[in-house]
């Protein structure tokens, strides 16, 4: 009876379980891919200057990709601009990743999905030596 | 109007370090549980014990959201801080204290790529083949939220907004 009342009582949860997110193959390489992915592409936008946009707060103006601050406008922003190219490049790049075959994407080493992010504060530290050096 | 420019400047920081502070205490919650795991229930166990028996998989959702919403937070009080705090603390020259927020802003982003495995591996906590990367991937938030707090609350104590 027990038995019977377990299996009654778990059936439904998981039929929801299978439903969910938490459930989907294509979801947890999607997450992969964009676990993966964000760190690499966000070193890449700060290094190579690389933001979608560029916001200057102090005339709360918005320029497409890079531009300078202009002079009497004060200072430019580009961490936004690299920030959406990051979210929406990784996006794109882990839902192409759901495309690729199950048994390849379970191949992806998971270690790199905190390995990578630690990774890329050695670039992104370097890069800020001025601030370390005056 | 009802509030200055100033406080209203000054609320938004103060929810953003609300939020970072709940934040930062479900991720301690979560990785203080993932290092040092009770074996048995907590039921008459001291402070510490009972600190780290909490539930994992409970705090994910709620992890997440928060991290989205401080972070969005965050980018707004950021047009102003870039003006009234960044330009003066540089003319006061606290170079490497400037540093340290480009290091904040760049962790807050890198970490935001790392809530959906974050949260699939705590909604499959029952899966062991997750065991070593959830540890990882939840001591990794830990760490840049305790980072991003401390380096936050620094800043406003050089240069505040309103000060």
């Amino acid at each position: 009876m027990t038995t019977t009342t377990a299996t009654q009582s778990t059936s439904p949860a998981r039929a929801k379980a299978t439903s969910s997110l938490a459930a989907s193959v294509k979801f947890r390489t999607f997450a992969v891919v964009f676990g993966i992915s964000v760190p690499v592409i966000y070193v890449a936008c700060e290094l190579l200057n690389l933001p979608a946009f560029t916001y200057h707060p102090a005339t709360n103006r918005i320029g497409l990709g890079w531009e300078a601050g202009r002079s009497g406008e004060g200072p430019a922003m580009y961490w936004y601009g690299w920030t959406v190219v990051t979210i929406v490049a990784g996006a794109v790049l882990g839902l192409l990743g759901t495309l690729i075959p199950e048994s390849v994407a379970k191949k992806i080493p998971l270690a790199l999905l905190w390995l990578l992010p630690i990774l890329a504060f050695i670039p992104l530290t370097y890069s800020l030596m001025p601030f370390w050096t005056k | 109007m009802l509030i200055s420019v100033t406080t209203f400047w000054t609320i938004l920081l103060i929810i953003h370090g609300l939020l970072a502070i709940a934040l930062l205490g479900a991720l301690t919650h979560q990785a203080v549980a993932i290092l040092m795991p009770v074996r048995q229930a907590a039921g008459g166990a001291g402070f510490v014990t009972r600190f780290r028996a909490v539930t994992g998989p409970a705090y994910a959702t709620a992890v997440c959201v928060l991290w989205i919403l401080t972070f969005i937070m965050g980018a707004w009080i950021y047009t102003k801080y870039r003006i009234y705090v960044r330009i003066p603390i540089e003319q006061a020259g606290f170079w490497k204290t400037q540093g340290f927020f480009e290091l904040k802003e760049h962790a807050a982003t890198i970490a935001l790529g790392s809530l959906p495995i974050y949260w699939y591996f705590w909604k499959n906590a029952q899966n062991h083949d997750y065991d070593s990367a959830r540890k990882w991937v939840t001591l990794w938030l830990a760490f840049v939220c305790w980072f991003n707090f401390l380096v936050g609350h620094v800043l406003n104590n050089v240069r505040g907004f309103g000060s």
